[in-house]
C-alpha cells in the first residue's frame, strides 16, 4: 500500500469520533500556538532589550583610544594627547556601509549646581547635528529643545531638573576638573530637559555641545573620547566593528572598535538564556500534548479492539495495524497543525505589527539598566514555527506508539469471543 | 585625620607642634597620650599663612599660591592668590561641609557628600582630608609599634586603626614621630587590604611665626610614583584675631 492510502486510512478512523477528534486537534493546536508564542514573545523581550541598550544612549559600536576602557580617563582621547581631525575620522567611520550614523562624544566628570543644590554628573559633549541620528533619548526632550554650539547651553535629566528645582532657560553652574588641572567652570543656560526613563542616566548626565565641553576642561578641539556607530541591526554591530577596526587601523592611532557585545555581555548573556529556554518551553508543552494523544488513542484503539482482532484473524499483520494507528495519529498531527497555524500565523502577524500597549497595567520597566517599552512585542523565527511543527507530529507519532502495540497484540479468539 | 589638613592650624595640630619637647623624649611614652596632646594643643588654636601648592600629575604640573586663615578645627578659609587667572578662587570648610568659590561665574558650590573623596584644587588631597580634622582619639586606635633610632634619629612609630564604626577610609595609618621634637616624619595611609594607598611626608622642620613646624609636607599616591602634591609654607602666625562669623560665604567671595 502507498503511504497516501495509509493516511487515507488513518484520516478516515479520525472521523470516527469527530467531536473527539476535533477537541484534542485543537488541543494540540493551541499547545503548537502557545510555543511559537511564547518563543516569540520571549524573543521579543530579548530584542526590544537589546534595542534599547543600543538605541536609547550608547550605540552599538563604540569607538575609544585603546586605553580608554575600562577607567575612561579624561586624557585617554583617540589620537592620544594630539588628537585627531575627528570630521575625517567620522567620514572614514560612515563610509562602511552597515553603519548608519556616527556622532563624537566627550565625557567629563563634574558638578552641576543651581543655587544651593549641587549635583555631582557626568557631562556629556555631543553633536547636535549628529547625535539625534543615533541616539534615541534626546528624540523627545520633555522640555525644550537641543543645546546650540557656542552658547553656553545644555540638556539635563528629568531627575536632575528635579533636584536642583530648575526649568528650561534657567542659568546654572557647571565645575569640570580641566585637562591642564585648573577648575573649569561656567555658567550654562538650560535648554532643555531629557528623559530617558533610566533613573541613573536621568539624574547624572549633563548634555551639551561637544565645543562647549571642550572649551569648559581644556581640551584641543581635536580631542574626542568616543565615536558612537550605530547599525542598521545590532546583530550585525559585531563584524561591523571588526571591519571598522580593519578600516581605522592604517591610521596608525590606537584605537579598540568595541560591538555592544563586548560592552555588554551580560545582554549577550541574556538573549543565549532566552534562547536555550525556549527549548524547555517547547518540551514543556509538547510533553503535556503528548499525554493527551496518548490518552485519546488509547480510548480509541481500546474502543476498536474487536475491530483489530477480525483484521488480525483475517490475516492482516501486527505491524499493519501498527501502522493503521500510527497513521491515525499522523492524521491527528497533520489536522492539528493547519489549525495550529491557522489560529498562530495570523495572530502573530497582527501583534507583531500592532503589539498591544501594556502601559496601562505595567507603567515602564527598566532590566539590566535599560529601558523597555510595556508592549507585548513578538518576533517572527520561522524556523522556530517549523521546528515546533516537526515537534508537533513527532510528538503525535510518540504518543501513539504505545496504544499502537497494545492494538497489534490484541488476541483474536479472546478478543472476539469474549462479547 | 589629622596628618593631612594643609590649614595652619592643621600643620601644628599634625605635627603636635607648638609642644615642648618632652625633657625626656627617650622614656616611654604612651601613645594614647602623645596624641591626645597633639589634640589638645589644636583646640582653639588660630592661624593665617601663605603656602605654595605644586601639583605634579602624569598629564601637567601645576603650582597655586594661596592664602588661608583657620579658626581651630572646624573653620578655615583658602584662596588662591596666583596663578592671575584662578585668583579668587577660594574654598571654604565650616563644620563638615565644603564650599568652592568660583570667581569667573561669581557663584559658590556647596560640595555634595557624593564628591567629598574627589581631589581638592585637582590636588592629590582629598576635600574630606580638609574637614576631617584630628578625630584621632575618637576614630583610631592608637598603638605603638616602634621606640627606637631609624637611621639615627630616635622616632615613635604608631599604627593607627580605625574603629570599625569611624567613617574612615583607610584600613590604618602608619606614623613615624620624630623624639627629639615631635616632629611628624611621614604617614602611610594603608587601605582596607592592607595595601599602602599614600604616603604623607613633612620636611623641612623651621620657626614659623614663633612656632617650630615642618614647613613642606608632601603627599604622594602609591599607584602613580610620579606624582605628587607639595604644599610650601611661606608665611605663617599663630592666635591671631579672628571670628567665627570669619568664616562666612560673605567672606568666601570677597576678593580683597
Amino acid at each position: 500500500m502507498s503511504p497516501n492510502t495509509w493516511l487515507r486510512i488513518g484520516w478516515r478512523n479520525l472521523w470516527r469520533h469527530p467531536t473527539r477528534t476535533a477537541i484534542t486537534a485543537l488541543g494540540l493546536a493551541v499547545g503548537y500556538f502557545a510555543v511559537v508564542f511564547i518563543v516569540g514573545w520571549t524573543e521579543g523581550i530579548a530584542a526590544e532589550m537589546v534595542e534599547n541598550a543600543t538605541s536609547l544612549v550608547s550605540g552599538q559600536i563604540e569607538i575609544h583610544a585603546g586605553e580608554y576602557r575600562p577607567e575612561r580617563s579624561l586624557y585617554e582621547t583617540i589620537g592620544g594627547r594630539n588628537g585627531t581631525d575627528v570630521s575625517e575620522l567620522l567620514q572614514a567611520v560612515s563610509a562602511d556601509p552597515a553603519v548608519v550614523a556616527v556622532a563624537p562624544r566627550v565625557y567629563a566628570g563634574g558638578l552641576i549646581s543651581s543655587g544651593d543644590a549641587t549635583s555631582a554628573g557626568m557631562l556629556m559633549g555631543i553633536d547636535p547635528l549628529l547625535e539625534p541620528n543615533l541616539s534615541r533619548f534626546l528624540d523627545e526632550l520633555s522640555d525644550g529643545r537641543l543645546p546650540i554650539t557656542g552658547r553656553n547651553e545644555l540638556l539635563i535629566g528629568e531627575e536632575m531638573a528635579r533636584q536642583l528645582v530648575v526649568e528650561v532657560g534657567d542659568e546654572i553652574v557647571v565645575v569640570a576638573p580641566g585637562a591642564d588641572g585648573s577648575m573649569g567652570n561656567d555658567l550654562f543656560q538650560i535648554a532643555g530637559i531629557f528623559r530617558t526613563g533610566l533613573a541613573e542616566i536621568d539624574a547624572s548626565f549633563g548634555v551639551l555641545p561637544v565645543a562647549d565641553l571642550q572649551a569648559l576642561i581644556v581640551l584641543d578641539p581635536g580631542r574626542i573620547h568616543e565615536l558612537v556607530v550605530s547599525t542598521a541591526d545590532p546583530w550585525i554591530a559585531e563584524e561591523t566593528a571588526e571591519r571598522l577596526a580593519d578600516l581605522l587601523a592604517p591610521i596608525g592611532l590606537d584605537i579598540e572598535v568595541a560591538p555592544w557585545t563586548e560592552l555588554r555581555p551580560e545582554m549577550v548573556e541574556y538573549v543565549s538564556l532566552v534562547d536555550s529556554f525556549y527549548f524547555i518551553i517547547i518540551g514543556v508543552v509538547f510533553v503535556i500534548a503528548m499525554l493527551g494523544v496518548a490518552n485519546t488513542m488509547l480510548m480509541s484503539t481500546f474502543e476498536r479492539r474487536r475491530e483489530f482482532a477480525v483484521m488480525l484473524a483475517l490475516g492482516a499483520t501486527p505491524v499493519k495495524v501498527v501502522m493503521v494507528v500510527l497513521h491515525e495519529a499522523a492524521a491527528m498531527g497533520l489536522l492539528s497543525l493547519v489549525i495550529g497555524s491557522g489560529i498562530t500565523i495570523p495572530i502573530m502577524i497582527w501583534w507583531h505589527n500592532a503589539p498591544p500597549d501594556m502601559s496601562w497595567l505595567y507603567g515602564e520597566l527598566t532590566a539590566f539598566g535599560t529601558l523597555m517599552r510595556p508592549t507585548l512585542r513578538v518576533e517572527y523565527n520561522v524556523s522556530v514555527w517549523i521546528q515546533a511543527g516537526l515537534a508537533l507530529l513527532v510528538t503525535a507519532l510518540l504518543a501513539a506508539l504505545y496504544p499502537a502495540a497494545r492494538a497489534a497484540r490484541v488476541p483474536p479468539a479472546d478478543t472476539l469471543s469474549g462479547v | 585625620m589629622n596628618g593631612i589638613s594643609i590649614t595652619a592650624a592643621g600643620v601644628v595640630a599634625t605635627l603636635g607642634l607648638g609642644m615642648a619637647p618632652p625633657a625626656g623624649a627617650q622614656t616611654l611614652v604612651a601613645a594614647r597620650e602623645i596624641i591626645e596632646r597633639v589634640d589638645q594643643v589644636l583646640r582653639g588654636d588660630s592661624s593665617h599663612g601663605v603656602f605654595r601648592m605644586e601639583v605634579v600629575t602624569e598629564h601637567w604640573e601645576r603650582e597655586l599660591v594661596m592664602e588661608t586663615w583657620s579658626l581651630g578645627t572646624d573653620y578655615s578659609l583658602v584662596r588662591v592668590q596666583s596663578p592671575v587667572r584662578e585668583a579668587g578662587t577660594a574654598t571654604l570648610m565650616a563644620d563638615d561641609d565644603i564650599w568652592n568659590y568660583l570667581p569667573k561665574v561669581d557663584r559658590a558650590i556647596k560640595i555634595p557628600a557624593s564628591m567629598m573623596a574627589g581631589a581638592w584644587m585637582g590636588s592629590h588631597f582629598t576635600n574630606d582630608d580638609l574637614v576631617k580634622e584630628s578625630q584621632l582619639i575618637k576614630d583610631y586606635d592608637i598603638e605603638l609599634t616602634y621606640d627606637g633610632d631609624r637611621n639615627g634619629v630616635a622616632v615613635w612609630e604608631f599604627r593607627l586603626t580605625p574603629h570599625p564604626e569611624a567613617a574612615v577610609v583607610w584600613g590604618y595609618v602608619d606614623y613615624q614621630v620624630r623624639q627629639v621634637d615631635y616632629m611628624p616624619l611621614f604617614a602611610r595611609y594603608y587601605d582596607e587590604d592592607g595595601a599602602l594607598a599614600r604616603t604623607m611626608r613633612w620636611s623641612d622642620f623651621r620657626d614659623l611665626g614663633g612656632r617650630f613646624v615642618p614647613a613642606v609636607m608632601e603627599m604622594q599616591p602609591a599607584d602613580k610614583p610620579k606624582e605628587r602634591t607639595k604644599v610650601v609654607y611661606e608665611e605663617l602666625e599663630f592666635n591671631i584675631d579672628i571670628e567665627p562669623s570669619f568664616f562666612s560665604l560673605q567672606m568666601l567671595k570677597s576678593r580683597r
